[in-house]
Formats: C-alpha cells, sequence, structure tokens
C-alpha cells in the first residue's frame, strides 16, 4: 500500500511537471468543445420564445393571456396545445403554457385553476430563468393569486442541441485516449530498459500496473470533471441523469481503453512502432463511433464497424446518462460490450506482453 | 575469504548466437571485480542471468549461497543493480527518485545518506532530466545502494563518460570498496579494468579467456615490453620481426607494435633500419605490456574495433 501511495505521487509529480502532456491532456478536449460549440451555437436570445395555448374562454382566461403577451422577455406564440407543444419538442419554443378549459370557472368557483407550464430541462436556462418568471406572472395576476398553481411538466422526448450531442462524446474521447496512449510510457519504459530496472527490485508487476491503472482514473475523473464544467458553465448542456451512474461508466470506459492500451504495448515493440498503431485504432473510433457525427450518417456497410467499436458505446452511454438523448442501446448493453471489450484485451495483453 | 558469486557452465543462446558459452567464474567476498571484453562479448548478459533478470539456458548460477533460480526475489533484496539504462524517471528530482526506489525495498536507506556516498550534494533538487552524463551515472549507483546490498552489480559504470567524471565514479566505487561490499562489474575499458579491477576475466564471444589479477595476466602473457612507433612507410610486419629482440609485430592503421624481450638492442636495431631505409619514424615510445596487449595476443584484435 505505501509503495502504491509512492508510485501514485510519483506519476502525479511528473505528469504535472511535463507540461506538454498536462496540456494536451487537459485543454485538446476543452479546445474542442469550445470550437465545436462556437461553430453550432447560433446565439442564444435574450428574448424567449414562449408557445400560448388558451383553451378556455372566460375573461380571466383571456385576462392571463394578455398579461404574458405583456411580459418583455417572452415572445409569445400563440396556437393550440399539440402544434404548440410539437413546436417545443422540435426545438422552436423554450416552454408552452397551457391554460386548459375550465380554467375560468375553477377560480370562479374559488377553487384552483391549474396552470401547466411544459419547458425542455435539457436547456437549463429555461428551468433556471422562464419558470420564475412565468411564475412571478401569474402569482401576481388577479384577484386570487394563491388559487394558481404551476406545474412545470416535463416533457419525455426533446430536441438535442449540436453542442448537447457533442459534449458527451468529446468526453468519451478523451477517455478513450488516455487509456489507450497509457501504452506509450509502458513502449518507452520497456525500450529504455526502466522496466527491467523495476524489475531487478522485490516491486511486484502487480503493484506497478496497479498504480498506473489508478493513476488514469484520476486523471480521468478530473478530465472529465473539466469537461462538464466547461460545457454547462459556457454552453449550458445539462447533466440529467445520475452523477454515480456516470462516474460508473466514465471508470469502466478509462478501464477498457486502458486494456486496450496494455493490448497494444504488447504488440509494439518500439515507440515508433506503438505511435502507428494508437493512430489506426484512434482515429477510426473517433470518427466512426459517433462522436462528432449522429450514425444515422453513416453509410450502411460501416455498420458493423461502428457496431463493433467500444467507443460507440461509451459515447452513446454518455449521451444518455448527461443529456438524456434517445438511446441506440440499453445501459445493459453498452456496459457489456464495454465490459467484453476490457475482458479480451486484457487476456490478449497478459498473454503478449513482454516485459523486455 | 567467502564465495558470494559461483557461476558454473553457464550457456545462453540467442538464435544462432551463443552468447553466453559454458562461462564459469566465482566472485568472492569484498573484491572488485571485473568482466572485461569488447562490446556484444556477452558481458551484460552474463550479467544480467547472474543478477535473475534473464533465464539461463543451462549452467548454475548461486549469490550469496542462494539458487538465482528458486530464490530470485530473495537475492534481488540483498544485491544493487545498475544498468546500462538513461533515465529512469526524468522528471522526478534526485531525492524523489531515491525516495520512491527505498520504498521498493524492505529496508532502504535514507536519501540524504545515498546522496552523500555517490557526491549529489548539489544536485540533490535537480530534475534527473537536467543531470549530466557522470551524475546520471552517479545517480544510477545511488539507486543500486539504496538497499544497502552486500554486493553491486555495475554495467558498463563509466560509459561514455570523460575522464573527470570517470574518475569520480571510480573514487564512489572505490568507497563501496572500503565500506566492504562486493562489486562485480563489467567494462570495456582496459584502464579502468587495471586500475579498478582486483580480478579480470577477459571474454570474447561468450566465453572466459583468462581470469586473474590484472598485473598477473600481464606477466603470464608477457616478459616483454611494447615498443610502439609509427612509420610512414612501414616495410611490413615479416621485415619488423627480424629486429633483435622482437618476439611479435603488429601494425594497425600505421601504429606499429613491436615486442621486445630486449628493448635497447630492438630499438637501436630498428633506428639502423629507419635510416637504411629512409623511413620517416614517429611517435616512438617504450612502455610496458598491458591488458590490451594480452587480449590482443588472446584473441588477435584490439577490444575496441
Amino acid at each position: 500500500m505505501k509503495v502504491l501511495g509512492k508510485l501514485l505521487v510519483a506519476d502525479i509529480r511528473q505528469f504535472l511537471r511535463e507540461r506538454a502532456a498536462l496540456f494536451w491532456t487537459f485543454a485538446f478536449p476543452i479546445f474542442f468543445i469550445l470550437i465545436f460549440g462556437a461553430v453550432f451555437s447560433g446565439g442564444d436570445n435574450i428574448t424567449f420564445n414562449v408557445g400560448l395555448a388558451v383553451e378556455d374562454n372566460s375573461p380571466v382566461a383571456q385576462q392571463l393571456s394578455a398579461v404574458l403577451q405583456e411580459v418583455p422577455a417572452f415572445k409569445v406564440n400563440i396556437g393550440n396545445q399539440s402544434a404548440e407543444l410539437e413546436a417545443l419538442k422540435s426545438g422552436d419554443r423554450r416552454a408552452v403554457i397551457i391554460v386548459p378549459a375550465g380554467f375560468g370557472e375553477s377560480i370562479a368557483q374559488g377553487s384552483q385553476g391549474n396552470i401547466d407550464v411544459y419547458y425542455d430541462p435539457t436547456q437549463s436556462s429555461s428551468a433556471q430563468i422562464l419558470l420564475p418568471i412565468i411564475r412571478q406572472v401569474l402569482e401576481g395576476f388577479g384577484q386570487a393569486p394563491s388559487l394558481i398553481q404551476v406545474k412545470p411538466m416535463t416533457l419525455q422526448t426533446h430536441e438535442i442541441r449540436a453542442i448537447d450531442y457533442l459534449v458527451p462524446g468529446i468526453l468519451a474521447m478523451a477517455l478513450m485516449q488516455l487509456g489507450i496512449f497509457a501504452a506509450m510510457p509502458l513502449v518507452v519504459e520497456r525500450e529504455n530498459r526502466v522496466l527491467k530496472r523495476l524489475g531487478a527490485t522485490p516491486l511486484r508487476r502487480s503493484t506497478m500496473i496497479l498504480s498506473t491503472v489508478v493513476f488514469r482514473l484520476l486523471i480521468a475523473m478530473g478530465q472529465a470533471a473539466l469537461i462538464i464544467i466547461v460545457a454547462r458553465l459556457v454552453f449550458h448542456v445539462p447533466m440529467m441523469g445520475s452523477w454515480f451512474y456516470l462516474a460508473g461508466m466514465i471508470i469502466l470506459g478509462t478501464l477498457t481503453f486502458l486494456s486496450m492500451g496494455y493490448m497494444i504495448s504488447a504488440f509494439a515493440k518500439t515507440q515508433e512502432t506503438a505511435m502507428p498503431l494508437l493512430m489506426v485504432v484512434q482515429f477510426p473510433m473517433m470518427f466512426l463511433s459517433g462522436i462528432f457525427f449522429p450514425l444515422e450518417m453513416m453509410p450502411g456497410f460501416m455498420r458493423p464497424i461502428i457496431d463493433a467499436m467500444p467507443l460507440t458505446y461509451l459515447g452513446d452511454s454518455f449521451r444518455q446518462i448527461m443529456v438524456d438523448s434517445s438511446a441506440m442501446h440499453s445501459h445493459l448493453i453498452n456496459a457489456g460490450v464495454l465490459g467484453g471489450w476490457f475482458v479480451v484485451c486484457l487476456i490478449v495483453a497478459v498473454r503478449f506482453f513482454k516485459w523486455e | 575469504m567467502s564465495t558470494v558469486i559461483e557461476v558454473d557452465k553457464l550457456c545462453k543462446t540467442y538464435g544462432d548466437i551463443k552468447a553466453v558459452n559454458n562461462v564459469s567464474l566465482t566472485v568472492v567476498q569484498g573484491e572488485i571485480f571485473g568482466m572485461l571484453g569488447p562490446n556484444g562479448a556477452g558481458k551484460t548478459t552474463t550479467m544480467e542471468i547472474v543478477e535473475g533478470l534473464r533465464p539461463a539456458d543451462s549452467g548454475s548460477v548461486s549469490v550469496l549461497g542462494m539458487d538465482i533460480k528458486q530464490r530470485s526475489r530473495r537475492i534481488k533484496a540483498s544485491i544493487g543493480v545498475q544498468l546500462q539504462t538513461t533515465s529512469l524517471y526524468p522528471r522526478l528530482k534526485v531525492h524523489e527518485v531515491l525516495d520512491l526506489f527505498g520504498s521498493f525495498f524492505p529496508k532502504a536507506l535514507p536519501y540524504d545518506e545515498l546522496i552523500k556516498l555517490v557526491d549529489l550534494e548539489d544536485s540533490r533538487n535537480k530534475l534527473c532530466i537536467n543531470l549530466s552524463g557522470g551524475q546520471q551515472q552517479r545517480l544510477s549507483i545511488a539507486l543500486a545502494l539504496v538497499n544497502d546490498p552486500q554486493i553491486l552489480f555495475l554495467d558498463e559504470p563509466t560509459s561514455g563518460l570523460d575522464p573527470q567524471a570517470r574518475h569520480n565514479i571510480w573514487d564512489v566505487i572505490k568507497l563501496q570498496r572500503e565500506k566492504g561490499k562486493t562489486i562485480f562489474l563489467t567494462t570495456h575499458y582496459m584502464e579502468e579494468a587495471e586500475r579498478l579491477c582486483e580480478r579480470v576475466a577477459i571474454i570474447d564471444h561468450g566465453e572466459i579467456i583468462a581470469t586473474d589479477r590484472p598485473d598477473r595476466l600481464v606477466s603470464q602473457h608477457f616478459n616483454e615490453e611494447a615498443i610502439e612507433f609509427q612509420l610512414d612507410r612501414p616495410p611490413g610486419d615479416e621485415v619488423l620481426r627480424q629486429l633483435a629482440g622482437a618476439t611479435n609485430v603488429v601494425t594497425e592503421n600505421g601504429k606499429v607494435t613491436v615486442y621486445s624481450g630486449s628493448v635497447p638492442a630492438t630499438i637501436s636495431a630498428l633506428m639502423e633500419m629507419a635510416k637504411q631505409r629512409d623511413m620517416k619514424l614517429t611517435d616512438l615510445y617504450v612502455r610496458r605490456a598491458t591488458l590490451e596487449d594480452v587480449f590482443l595476443k588472446l584473441t588477435g584484435r584490439r577490444i575496441r574495433d
């Protein structure tokens, strides 16, 4: 345990002192997000497109409608309920306010009048800015404010912005690179006889490998945190699923690609052979596993390759957890395929890895 | 004195090449034992088998009375190993690397003591990547000393260093010898073998040709001394061999070495010959025979090609 700690500290120290590696590990994915985010986001409006469907003909309802249209931050579109919800789904509305039939009657009878507000929860600004405004408007309206109740309702499906689609993919890609490039130091240390020198001490090889695995997992967590924070602060990319589940998939994904990296290091004798091998593994995954382009854009004959690549499943998994994108595969299949890759790569790596 | 390393009929083959061919040797406690030979002679392979880093094809190795095949891990805790490695952890500081390595062993010397042993006090807080070649080498010796080993294995400890740095390393090694450690080193430097080692095994093509004290190796093979000179038009070894007192002649790159049992007779005959044949004779000097001459005599070539 003490040795593991010392090795870990040594790894971290070396990492922090290697400015270039530090930069590429953390800045590279952020660059991607910033550049793509700038390209994809067409500039946020200060006014919000709000849909309004008034299904009630009572004077109270008409009055409410008029007040809502006066709100400066709103650009109110009036339509029927189903059309407005459709517009919300396709991303043309930030929220839809429904004044249901019987609203005026309820108020008149002195009971509660319900107003339904649908909004897109992936857009955090909707929840944070829109709802308080609507609530304020409704509560400040009329003679009996307490009788009007706002019921925010989440839509089951919603349009995902390009940046929402991209960020979980970038996270998956960053972990993929972090994992497979773990092959490099191992190949270098074997070439420089560092592994042999360590072999001349009583240090157990399992301890040594374990320390690098823990080290990479720590970096993975750091990278993930940074990506999520930047995406959230700059582009309001939401986090909808469970943090716990996300952390689990980050660990599983990192382990999978680490074992793939170790497998590569088993077959590459020198740095010069390791590099092209890493590229051959990296690039198809980067471009074919739906990180940058939705898979629907890929030609059908590529489907088997796409379906075989672990990054496809990690990206899908992160998208589901983070932005609640429609699932390509169930969580079970995603975790299962990644786990399968992990086991296979690990077995091959253990079988073929040579320490000198 | 007790034997600490016993190697018996060791063999190791890579493809068609017999890297180590029937090597037997013993190292006794407290001595500096050197394996001398050209690059590719099998020094490193032999040493790494003894350290337990490579398996042998056949033969046996016992270190500190333990069989290397069975007690490798136990042996590793009692020996110190230095390999021909560049920097181990380029971005760790000197004291950090020593501290890290110490943690690999059940007990370790404090790093400040190690730093003092190899005279690296001024570089204590330097990153390894910023060390000079000689400092790197001293650090790697310090790493080999981290567990206060009984036997110190040094593979080409001064390879590629300038004379000043080489002498510094020799001082470090001698200090360890004074502290009672046994030192097993390899080298392709004649001077290093002659000045540092108490006993030397000469190895070539995987075989040990001779093992003894350096001075005895020389006196066994040479009663004569070496006369070296340059000739602008050398008449050929056959002619030079006719010189009075000459026992053998070797010419390499215009440099002639005449081994002679009677230096005055040979030199006056040489002068006479140069005058008669109008040869330009330069750089003449006489020296006693060295291990280099022994190697040349036994293998027919110089140690560095």
